[in-house]
């Protein structure tokens, strides 16, 4: 009996060795363990044994029960690991490309405009945004210049005909629909919507009517800020603009305000910079944005008191500031989309 | 405006280095936009010289011989042939050893017998202008043995940009008095000889017999008359003036009035007196129908509005503008009839802006000349012109109505300054400022600033301000700090929206484009209905590809497509974010959009064959694009479009109404032929959200927590046939629906999904089997084997009973 067992263990770690799927697995378990398995009958003999022969026979039909079983359940588990990594395939080769590929990425425009707003972020300043249609009113007259002033000459406006209508843009009274020229009115809309002291900045799309060349475009992008509370200085104007400036261009900068003249701020100027690392525009000063402290009238226009409230604003071309960080030197290639300008900048963040 | 530093030297002492004003103008305030410099003539040995006398060359009586001092050293003699000059005039002398420009060589020479020591010069010898009727005469000023080229080749042209503010900066005295600020200078303003003596009539003895004055945009004007002018060609001097900031010399008359608009900023304007029909001037609007023909030879329409200074029967001049060829002074002129007047600025503007004619003069007048320095540039002209062409002034002039403004005071604390500027000064510092720039300062806390009336822009306190910084500088800026309070305000809505919806596309793979929002008429009208074609035109477009504001983004995203296809780019997958414009059933609306587009088959080679895109494809990317922004599908079911431009018909999809839901979905296939027009290649497939911006505004809810059953699901799967047409949503909702009712009160069942969809081998014409897939469970217990069954019976029972599907089998 012994030795029958002994064959019976040998048997079953010759088949599973020869073994090759799951169905010859069954197969050879049946053969053995099945209800009409070696095994079993061997153990159906147990009745033709005496009293005290069979606790010693039933523990070595256990022990080579379980041998028997550990043995199939190995090879099964080896069977199954073979399946699992003939499912896998050949090897792969790593330096092929990854298929599909499609990487996606931002747009360079994206990129410096959540520079802009990341840094002004960090100095409390959020983002408020109006719509690109806008009304003579908003864009011109609130910003301090009415119609015979001499500075919308410049601002060639694109207008909408007398008889359109908007009705997501609200108006003063009749005056006229236009394309915004700048990202100014965001300031008026603001400012009658939400009370001081207020932090803002507004990205967003502005218009002109300009012939597109390598420094002009039908369209472009501005970022305008603005701050009102008691008691702003040009001080303040002038330690916000340096250290944003020093936030995008890097520490070895230098500034100056240079006095110039917008209608709605009053004293006005222009920040030119000279930093060393600009390529072709190293250490010059070149004009990067115009600012100013709020005029008073403008304050008045939107029904703010000059005694209590003052502030300043500034705005930058975003193109521009595009242009100066990465030497692009043509701002049509920011409508072109051409692949070959795009990912040079997509993953910049 | 162009500046000539040589002539500006005449108003103000510059620097020695000249080259500083480029750095020094733009902090003052005026941006030098560019300088030229004239091209410098190799002029070696070619000095200034005087002459000394002039007699008759013995021999020739062509010739003179001359003595003249050409530096410190003995006189020289030279033997001439001109006869423009006398005694004391200063020429140009080109010495032995000179070059003249055509390549001849100047040597000590015999000229019919009598020694020369050098020639002087033409300016055409000289190339220095084409003038070779005579000597170049020299100014008086210059230096006797100076280099020639000093006196000309040295002069920088500053071409200053001057804000719309400063019309006082449009003049040689204005700039001149921003440098005497800068550098502590004061200015040489011209002295005037002529005087005269207002009338508010008309002299009896005057040339002219009727002046009127109909407008009240002219409430200053004065006309003077000098009679037995000589009108001929500029003196040097004055022509060189001229050129060198670019102007045509004209004559001698024309030019002085030029010059004195460019010395004082003041535009005049010269009358031929007999050219003036009915002897009568009118200053008035123009009439209806009305016609002139400027100086440039341009017939002009005149509106109404528009203010004229006509004889008895026509416009001569659109006042402050453009004079006519009506009364031009011209080589017969011999009586002058001279207007310095004030109008005003917006009337002025609007007339040029209208007439598309923007001149020197409409420039000055439209930015507020001086009105306290009309009679100063007239009596200077009449100076000059009497200096020049002769004439005799009548010692009456007219004047009519008096300068609409004056100096004026303005109240100021220092206290201001400091709160304004946000750091303090020696009070003397501060008024110091001003004081350079001509304002009188009296008192102090408040001081009493009196600004004169060229500065017509400095009004409040506030303007005082920027004066003090502009001449002070701002280096007391140098490292300001800020600090300030935090504010509670978050990003507005909208931009955190978009900024999640770029993130999340460039995550699938989507590359951002940036298109022009403004597109021709004829994309317009192909891609979206004619309601937008007028309704989204500009009143004023630049050109005829710019003319509408764009309805969507999907147009320009198959130019980028199309763009990078055509560059065998590998570039097929791109979305942009933006603004567009609709027309809505009130009105238009401005909307944020957006879009992406890819094509179905990139045709770009890979090394293993890859799955095309398609439309199911394109839907996980729109849902998971509302999922990461976190919009809610529009309640309602897709429905597919047929006749919906700029979509492809039976390949497209509309879910939601953006003035109803205001969100709205599109995703498919655009039109095939509209995307070829663009030439891209192969179907586009693409996706539009719009949405108003309201909704992004909306406050959210919070969300309560919903228990789950903690007991598995029992499956049971249902396959129903259905016609070819019926949407699957149809047959899901409805089973589901179903389901939802059975199950009702006993357990939950979850939505239910469709997992197969069959038509062909088996299937009857036309028809398709859809099978659906429910999930039953109980919150308290594993739902058993004869409830489930029951169950099912059930929903078969009901779909057999309440719909037209048919159970297959």
């Amino acid at each position: 009996m012994e030795n029958n067992l002994q064959a019976i263990v040998v048997q079953a770690e010759t088949v599973l060795k020869s073994i090759s799927s799951r169905s010859d697995w069954e197969l050879a378990k049946a053969d053995i363990l099945g209800p009409n398995g070696s095994l079993t009958q061997i153990a159906k003999g147990i009745v033709k044994l005496s009293k005290e022969d069979r606790p010693a026979f039933g523990q070595s039909l256990n022990s080579a029960k379980r041998s028997i079983e550990t043995l199939f359940q190995s090879a099964l588990t080896e069977l199954e690991e073979r399946a699992d990594l003939a499912s896998l395939g050949d090897y792969i080769d790593p330096t092929l490309p990854a298929c599909p590929s499609h990487a996606g990425g931002t747009h360079p425009l994206t990129n410096v405009r959540r520079q802009v707003v990341s840094i002004f972020r960090k100095i409390g300043f959020t983002v408020a945004e109006a719509t690109e249609v806008e009304t003579e009113w908003f864009c011109f007259d609130a910003l301090n210049t009415p119609e015979d002033h001499p500075a919308r000459d410049t601002q060639d406006t694109l207008f909408f005909p007398e008889e359109s209508t908007w009705t997501s843009v609200s108006r003063k009274s009749d005056e006229k629909y236009i394309l915004r020229t700048h990202t100014s009115s965001v300031q008026i809309r603001t400012l009658l919507k939400e009370p001081p002291p207020l932090r803002i900045i507004a990205p967003g799309r502005c218009f002109r009517r300009d012939t597109v060349d390598a420094t002009h475009s039908a369209n472009f992008h501005q970022t305008e800020g603005l701050y009102v509370d008691e008691n702003v200085t040009i001080s303040d104007l002038k330690g916000v603009l340096d250290y944003f400036l020093r936030e995008l261009f890097g520490e070895k900068l230098e500034t100056r305000l240079r006095p110039s003249f917008f209608p709605f701020t009053e004293p006005s100027f222009e920040v030119d910079l000279k930093a060393p690392n600009l390529g072709k525009l190293s250490d010059r000063w070149i004009e990067i944005m115009g600012c100013g402290m709020v005029d008073p009238e403008v304050l008045k226009l939107v029904g703010l008191s000059p005694e209590n409230w003052s502030g300043f604003a500034f705005g930058m071309g975003l193109e521009r500031i595009s242009m100066i960080l990465h030497g692009i030197d043509d701002i049509r290639y920011f409508y072109q989309n051409d692949q070959r300008f795009l990912t040079q900048f997509s993953n910049a963040s | 405006m162009k500046v000539s530093l040589n002539w500006i030297q005449e108003y103000v002492d510059l620097p020695d280095d000249h080259g500083e004003l480029i750095d020094v103008l733009p902090m003052l305030g005026l941006e030098v936009e560019e300088q030229e410099k004239e091209s410098e003539p190799c002029l070696n040995n070619v000095v200034v010289g005087e002459v000394i006398s002039k007699n008759p060359h013995p021999e020739a009586d062509r010739l003179s011989v001359c003595s003249v001092k050409v530096g410190t050293g003995e006189p020289a003699n030279i033997v001439c042939g001109a006869t423009n000059f006398l005694p004391g005039d200063h020429v140009a002398v080109a010495l032995p050893g000179a070059n003249l420009p055509g390549g001849y060589k100047i040597k000590k020479s015999k000229l019919r017998g009598v020694q020369s020591e050098g020639m002087m010069c033409s300016a055409k010898e000289l190339e220095l202008g084409s003038d070779d009727q005579g000597l170049l005469i020299l100014e008086n000023t210059t230096q006797v043995g100076m280099p020639i080229e000093n006196v000309f080749a040295t002069d920088k042209i500053l071409e200053l940009e001057i804000t719309a503010n400063r019309g006082d900066c449009l003049s040689y005295l204005g700039v001149a008095r921003e440098i005497g600020a800068r550098y502590q200078k004061s200015i040489r303003i011209p002295t005037v000889k002529t005087q005269g003596l207002p009338s508010k009539k008309v002299p009896s003895d005057w040339i002219l017999k009727d002046i009127r004055i109909d407008s009240n945009a002219c409430p200053f004007y004065t006309l003077w008359s000098v009679s037995g002018v000589r009108v001929a060609s500029s003196p040097d001097w004055l022509k060189h003036k001229l050129e060198s900031i670019g102007l045509r010399s004209i004559n001698n008359v024309v030019d002085v009035t030029n010059f004195i608009l460019h010395e004082t900023g003041q535009p005049l304007h010269a009358f031929d007196a007999k050219k003036i029909r009915g002897s009568s001037l009118l200053v008035r609007e123009a009439r209806e129908n009305e016609f002139i023909t400027t100086l440039d030879a341009t017939k002009r329409k005149l509106d109404p509005g528009m203010l004229v200074i006509a004889d008895s029967e026509n416009p001569l001049v659109v006042a402050g503008i453009m004079g006519s060829v009506d009364a031009e002074v011209g080589e017969q002129t011999t009586d002058l009839v001279l207007e310095s007047a004030w109008f005003h600025p917006g009337s002025i503007r609007a007339t040029a802006r209208k007439l598309g004619l923007h001149t020197e003069s409409s420039q000055r007048f439209s930015r507020n000349v001086d009105p306290m320095g009309v009679e100063y540039a007239a009596r200077r002209a009449i100076d000059l012109i009497l200096e020049i062409a002769g004439g005799i002034i009548n010692p009456t002039f007219f004047s009519h109505g008096a300068p609409p403004r004056s100096a004026r005071t303005i109240q100021i604390e220092q206290s201001y300054v400091e709160r304004v500027c946000g750091f303090s000064l020696p009070s003397d510092e501060i008024s110091e400022a001003w004081k350079r720039l001509g304002f009188k300062v009296d008192g102090s806390n408040p001081w009493e600033v009196l600004v004169p009336s060229f500065r017509s822009e400095v009004e409040r306190p506030i303007d005082l301000v920027e004066e003090f910084l502009r001449v002070h500088g701002t280096g007391n800026l140098k490292n300001s700090s800020f600090s300030f309070p935090a504010t509670n305000r978050e990003n507005d809505a909208s931009y955190d929206f978009c900024q999640r919806a770029i993130d999340n596309l460039v995550g699938q793979g989507y590359q951002e484009s940036c298109n022009y929002s403004l597109r021709s008429a004829a994309e317009t009208s192909c891609w979206y209905s004619n309601c937008s074609l007028q309704n989204l035109s500009l009143d004023n477009p630049l050109n005829a590809d710019h003319t509408h504001a764009r309805p969507s983004l999907l147009p320009g995203l198959v130019d980028t497509l199309a763009h990078n296809q055509k560059n065998l780019n590998t570039l097929t997958r791109v979305f942009e974010s933006g603004r567009v414009f609709r027309h809505g059933p009130r009105g238009n609306v401005e909307l944020i959009s957006l879009a992406f587009a890819a094509f179905a088959d990139s045709n770009i080679r890979e090394w293993r064959k890859k799955e095309k895109l398609d439309f199911f494809e394109l839907k996980n990317h729109l849902h998971r694009l509302l999922h990461a922004t976190g919009l809610n599908e529009p309640t309602g079911t897709w429905e597919t479009l047929f006749g919906f431009n700029p979509w492809q018909d039976g390949y497209s999809s509309k879910l939601g109404d953006v003035n109803r839901n205001k969100l709205e979905l599109h995703l498919g296939i655009l039109n095939l032929s509209l995307t070829k027009q663009k030439e891209a290649k192969g179907p586009v497939y693409a996706a539009e959200i719009l949405i108003d911006p309201v909704l992004l505004n909306r406050k959210r809810k919070n969300r309560c927590f919903v228990p789950f059953s903690s007991f598995p699901p029992a499956i049971k799967d249902i396959a129903l046939v259905v016609d070819q047409s019926e949407p699957a949503e149809s047959v899901r909702s409805a089973v589901e629906k179903i389901a939802l009712g059975i199950g009702q009160g006993k357990f939950k069942v979850d939505p239910v999904g469709v997992f197969d969809v069959f038509s062909g081998k088996g299937m009857k014409e036309g028809r398709k089997s859809i099978a659906c897939s429910m999930r039953f469970r109980a919150s308290d217990r594993t739902l058993s084997e004869k409830e489930l069954n029951q169950a099912f019976e059930s929903v078969i029972e009901k779909i057999e009973v309440e719909t037209a599907y048919e159970l297959r089998k």
